[in-house]
């Protein structure tokens, strides 16, 4: 923070003002300007070329008693489920593994743990395709080597948003990793051998000490993981198109579809939306999660 | 955690894990070059070493102009990054002026807006424009972003105001305090800021692939699903193996880049993906 006596110290010269406007620049021109006009588009019914009409609140309704926009939206729900607890608890287990200080070899774990976040998931979503093909690909190779039948991993509805959920985890819980051990890594080291002393098991001091100390950590890592979630596109986009039968049509690749569809106003109208989803889903994140000590 | 020695099972689960995560990165990469018929017969096997993959793809998949148009788009919009967010962050680290408060709220509330609200207009901004398949619908969008000026106000923030008091003592202009006195002092978070634009950029797709859709000006990630989408939209009469083998090639070319400077680099990166969890 500034300190106030540095303002008496010397005048304000225009340089702060020069130093921020480049930003404040481009999002005029790339951001607040198309909001303004994405927000006025959603009212309109415009298909990208001639007449716009006013419709009101028409999109909205429209989108609002689709079966195709709650199913885009259940779609990433389902993805939500199958994905955030699973990477909460297996990011806490790798960072405590990770987190202690006589393990060898952990800048090698750790290497291994984030390779795959830095992957470009397009690529990744191509190796995707080819190890879950039904026919020829190498999941399926191994399950007949132990006797078992194929699966439809991305031909079957049953099968495709788990399949797609794998490659977000593969591709994230390294990250969730390192952002919980950092919170672990916080904690300072006396606590667990002063717990030790007065008794406390070893479970006593994961439950009452590793948990509370990481839970801003913990919060951080879902409300990131939940934003990303509800906006996935390139996973469904690249490996399954939405399909089979819509199963992975998610909230991001069904708003890209009017676009294709030229259908503009209703997309401007399902961007809000999603947006105020979205917005709703970190506040409700945040509360959850905040800390019952904490006022902040 | 608990100072004991970790044991035989603790070692078993992190080399599992680790199997776990390296492995589709390996699989995809030594499948690529094997010969194509033998990623579909034995998915499992370690084939004799070819380059035809490599050869395939090349003569069919425009990636040499994917690389060249991420590289440029890279460069522009990471010499961007680099200059003005740390310079932004200096003026609401270091200053006190009318509105900074305000201004601010302005750069966190953009944080929170979801990239996807904005495709559409921009979009239709990029066609009023005439802007549609150009370098600038690619770079400037987004070029000097609210986390980056943040993450630069926290760093910033941390360095003494005596450091820059004497600069001005010594006669320096405000933007000489920031280029021979700030910009020295935060070189590791400059470091960071650098290999987590350059992730980033590199992996971005959902702006490029609306952006852009002719060849000439696709970036890396628009070839490569391009050429998925062939593979998937056309199963029937598809000579199969060929197109396994390019898909494979094109993607194992395409992660190497990141994961060699990942490992060089590995202390930036941690150092980037962490920024964000810093107490906001």
């Amino acid at each position: 923070m500034a300190s106030r006596n540095r303002r008496d110290r010397f005048r304000v010269p225009p340089s702060p003002y020069l130093f921020i406007a480049p930003f404040f620049v481009v999002f005029a021109a790339f951001g607040i300007y198309p909001l303004i006009y994405a927000l006025q588009l959603s009212f309109m019914r415009w298909r990208g070329a001639g007449e716009a009409h006013w419709v009101g609140l028409g999109n909205y309704l429209y989108l609002l008693t689709s079966p195709d926009f709650w199913a885009s939206l259940g779609n990433s729900a389902v993805m939500w489920l199958l994905i955030v607890p699973i990477q909460v608890i297996a990011g806490l287990g790798g960072a405590v593994l990770l987190a202690n200080a006589k393990l060898r070899l952990r800048g090698l774990f750790r290497v291994a743990f984030i390779a795959p976040f830095v992957t470009p998931l397009v690529a990744m979503a191509q190796v995707w395709i080819v190890a879950f093909d039904q026919d020829y690909g190498l999941v399926n190779h191994v399950l007949n080597l132990v006797g078992l039948p194929d699966v439809g991993w991305l031909t079957s509805t049953a099968w495709s948003k788990p399949t797609l959920a794998l490659l977000f985890l593969w591709k994230t819980t390294g990250f969730a990793i390192i952002i919980l051990l950092a919170g672990l890594q916080a904690v300072p080291g006396g606590v667990y051998e002063a717990a030790a002393l007065d008794g406390a098991s070893r479970t006593r001091q994961f439950w009452s000490i590793t948990v509370p100390l990481v839970r801003r950590s913990m919060a951080f890592l879902v409300v990131v993981q939940t934003l990303a979630v509800f906006q996935m596109f390139a996973e469904p986009f690249v490996v399954t198109e939405g399909g089979p039968y819509g199963s992975t049509t998610t909230a991001g690749l069904y708003l890209y579809d009017h676009i294709t569809a030229s259908d503009l106003g209703t997309g401007a109208a399902n961007s809000f939306l999603l947006v105020l989803l979205v917005f709703g889903l970190s506040l409700v994140s945040v509360r959850l999660l905040r800390p019952k000590d904490e006022a902040s | 955690m608990n100072q004991t020695r970790p044991g035989p099972v603790q070692y078993a689960v992190l080399a599992l894990l680790a199997t776990v995560f390296l492995y589709p990165i390996w699989w995809a990469v030594s499948s690529s070059l094997k010969p194509a018929a033998e990623i579909i017969s034995d998915p499992l096997s370690i084939g004799a070493l070819t380059l035809d993959n490599y050869r395939a793809m090349f003569a069919d998949v425009p990636i040499g102009t994917g690389f060249a148009n991420t590289a440029l788009v890279l460069v522009v919009r990471g010499a961007m990054t680099m200059f003005f967010c740390p310079l932004a962050g200096y003026a609401f680290a270091k200053y006190d002026f009318p509105g900074k408060n305000l201004l601010f709220g302005v750069v966190l509330l953009t944080l929170m807006l979801p990239t996807l609200v904005l495709i559409i207009p921009l979009l239709l901004e990029m066609s009023a424009l005439g802007w549609v398949n150009t370098y600038q619908a690619l770079i400037l969008p987004g070029s000097i972003d609210a986390f980056s000026i943040f993450w630069m106000r926290q760093t910033i923030a941390a360095i003494p105001d005596e450091l820059i008091d004497a600069g001005r003592v010594d006669g320096a202009g405000e933007f000489g305090i920031f280029a021979k006195v700030v910009l020295p002092v935060i070189r590791p978070g400059l470091a960071a800021l650098a290999v987590l634009t350059t992730m980033n950029v590199y992996n971005d797709f959902v702006w490029p692939v609306v952006a852009v859709n002719d060849t000439s000006h696709q970036t890396l990630q628009v070839v490569l699903a391009t050429l998925a989408q062939n593979v998937t939209g056309n199963r029937i009469g598809a000579d199969f193996a060929t197109v396994w083998g390019e898909l494979l090639a094109a993607g194992s070319i395409a992660l190497l880049p990141l994961l060699v400077i990942f490992v060089l680099l590995q202390r930036h990166f941690i150092n980037g993906i962490l920024a964000g969890s810093v107490k906001g």
